[in-house]
């Protein structure tokens, strides 16, 4: 066994913790608070093949897969510009066109995911349906030669900067009858659809939104992979948004810890550094520690997802619910080594509260992922 | 036009750099080692050079085994091929005997057309290689260069000291090292990352590179670290009392530093 990361992998991360050097955490929250877009970033980060490491290479990507963009999406993170939509984007809409499309749809977004030009959505959970994504109700029927989608999502990131979302739906089956998961192309100027933010209490520069369909008329081909890709085509995309959630939650975790050590050394009280008293250096070393422990969870999980393990869901739940939780205890942490200074905007660490406490309820929570370990790892009932 | 770039890794400049207690050389094992930032741009200006004229890029280290990480950086940033001299008895060179050592090592490249380097190592501090290199080779060096130009067989240089800004010219071949103000180095692509491990990487002895082994190493240098001692710690400085006059007292002081 190998732990050490080849050459490759690590010449990538030095090389986007230095492009994320370069912007820091005061660009981003200058972004998030004045209502404007990490556009800069994106499109160097894009220009430089970052967002497009998993996309394959015959469509002008890098030709790896989500360890690369986990990779990218923690370093980003870990230089205080976490990128909400890279988990959206590259890893979910990308993931699910190159595994999923058709030959078609593939040629059509997928050099534009390759080179970060294409910024997509994804939408999947609803007011009514929460995380079980097998109540869904927004629905598509037949119309002609193409589609009407009728339905309603909320939390859908950053749609005001994407040119079209990847709505998961379901679709009667034309032989049963019966519903069955679809995933739609949707352009969020199509008539019929409407997205409306929902104000929300954490720093970002992605804004949430509400999404609603009416009857909107979507041509034959904005059907991912057709009428028979179903389940299939919407699990492909459904791991890769854990694992890179977790990446981005274990990079902010990373740059929280880093922080607080780097206040408490530098921060004399009565003489000494505050870092030199353990009650302030021992919340921070057990952050470091739990960060790590999840850093390795996340790359276990990415490497499985890349092998196509059987284990990935396991793996991915792991991986999501401990950099959760490590995150929220690095901020916490930092936050509580720096006093009154860590609420403060200025030592920008305060900022990344928001972005933390949302990773153990998104993109699935804390408790729905310890019923997956307790059903599927340990065999115990179903309590729902 | 083909381009051979001089590269050293250095320690991080972020972290705690040492000499080692025995012989006064650089500690290299405690520090984080990178390509030296100055070396970024004189890649980076290689490189410009290329897409603007054709040819090939070749950088050339001397360093131990750990120095491949500085040449692979070189490489997934655009160049084409590396050269790296690496030998234990190597250890402790100087600037003379490493001028020596990468002349011949320029040597084994064919076509050279022009060296590029930056004009000082953030390590050692000499800044004296690039000259010494160019001496040995008998090129024209044009040192401390904030722009270059090629134009046919010659290059141009605008070249820039605490003295003032001078433009300076010479016949290919010939030698260039760059100061900060040159350029800004690129970012490896992800694809430029994959591309650099399948590039080719020639390392050298001291033998294949045609050197003498009594040329080099710490015991036949001219020069000899005879004792080091750690930076003393910042004093306190002088402190101006604000009594209305404050401002005026600042300029003095810096006027007197010659500041302003």
């Amino acid at each position: 066994m190998d732990f050490q990361e080849s050459d490759e992998h690590r010449a990538l991360r030095s090389a986007v913790a230095a492009l994320a050097a370069k912007y820091g955490h005061e660009y981003w929250v200058e972004k998030a608070r004045s209502g404007e877009k990490t556009t800069e970033l994106w499109a160097e980060a894009g220009r430089l093949g970052y967002l497009g490491v998993a996309v394959p290479e015959e469509y002008g990507g890098g030709g790896g897969g989500i360890t690369e963009l986990s990779i990218v999406c923690e370093e980003l993170a870990a230089g205080g510009c976490p990128l909400l939509l890279l988990v959206v984007s590259p890893a979910i809409a990308a993931t699910v066109i190159a595994r999923s499309g058709t030959p078609e749809q593939r040629g059509t977004w997928l050099p534009g995911f390759a080179d970060g030009s294409v910024r997509m959505s994804f939408a999947i959970t609803e007011p009514d349906a929460g995380s079980n994504s097998h109540r869904i109700t927004t629905t598509a029927r037949r119309d002609g030669d193409g589609w009407r989608l009728t339905g309603r999502k909320v939390f859908i990131s950053g749609v005001d900067e994407t040119d079209t979302t990847l709505v998961v739906s379901r679709l009667a089956d034309s032989r049963t009858g019966k519903l069955r998961p679809a995933m739609f192309l949707v352009p969020n100027d199509a008539p019929g659809v409407e997205y409306q933010p929902i104000p929300m209490e954490f720093t970002s520069p992605e804004r949430q939104f509400t999404m609603f369909f009416d009857d909107a008329r979507l041509p034959e081909e904005s059907l991912v992979g057709g009428e028979d890709a179903g389940l299939a085509a919407l699990f492909a995309g459904l791991n890769p948004e854990r694992i890179t959630v977790a990446a981005y939650a274990c990079g902010i975790g990373r740059y929280a810890v880093s922080k607080g050590a780097a206040y408490a050394g530098s921060r004399s009280v009565w003489g000494r550094p505050i870092g030199a008293h353990q009650a302030v250096a021992h919340p921070l070393a057990k952050a470091h520690i739990e960060v790590d422990l999840a850093s390795l969870a996340t790359r276990r999980a990415a490497w499985a997802y890349d092998a196509d393990d059987p284990a990935t869901g396991e793996y991915a739940n792991s991986a999501k619910y401990a950099a959760a939780e490590a995150a929220i205890g690095a901020v916490d942490a930092a936050v509580q080594a720096h006093g009154g200074n860590g609420m403060t905007s200025e030592y920008g660490v305060g900022t990344l509260w928001g972005a933390v406490r949302a990773a153990r309820i998104a993109p699935v929570s804390r408790e729905m992922i310890l019923n997956f370990v307790a059903q599927h790892t340990l065999g115990l009932d179903r309590s729902y | 036009m083909n381009i051979v770039v001089l590269v050293k890794q250095v320690p991080d400049t972020n972290s705690e750099r040492r000499l080692t207690d025995s012989d006064h050389t650089l500690d290299r094992a405690s520090a984080d080692v990178v390509l030296d930032e100055i070396n970024e741009r004189a890649v980076e200006e290689a490189l410009r050079l290329q897409e603007a004229h054709g040819g090939e890029v070749t950088v050339v280290t001397m360093g131990p085994d750990s120095a491949t990480d500085a040449l692979r950086k070189a490489l997934s940033m655009g160049a084409d091929k590396a050269v790296h001299l690496s030998d234990a008895a190597l250890h402790g060179s100087d600037a003379v005997q490493t001028a020596r050592a990468l002349a011949k090592v320029i040597g084994t490249v064919e076509g050279v057309d022009l060296v590029l380097a930056g004009n000082e190592a953030t390590d050692g501090r000499m800044g004296a290689v690039p000259a010494m290199v160019a001496e040995v080779l008998g090129l024209p060096a044009l040192t401390h260069a904030r722009k270059v130009e090629v134009d046919g067989s010659t290059v141009r240089v605008e070249r820039e000291t605490d003295e003032g800004v001078a433009f300076v010219e010479a016949a290919l071949p010939a030698l260039v090292s760059v100061g900060e103000k040159i350029n800004e180095p690129r970012y490896p692509s992800f694809k430029g990352i994959m591309a650099a491990k399948k590039k080719p990487v020639t390392t050298l002895g001291l033998a294949d590179a045609g050197i003498d082994a009594a040329e080099v190493g710490l015991a036949n240098a001219a020069t000899t670290v005879v004792e080091a001692a750690p930076k003393p710690p910042r004093s306190g400085g002088q402190k101006v009392e604000d009594a209305g006059d404050g401002g005026v007292r600042i300029a003095e002081f810096l006027a007197a530093q010659k500041l302003i």
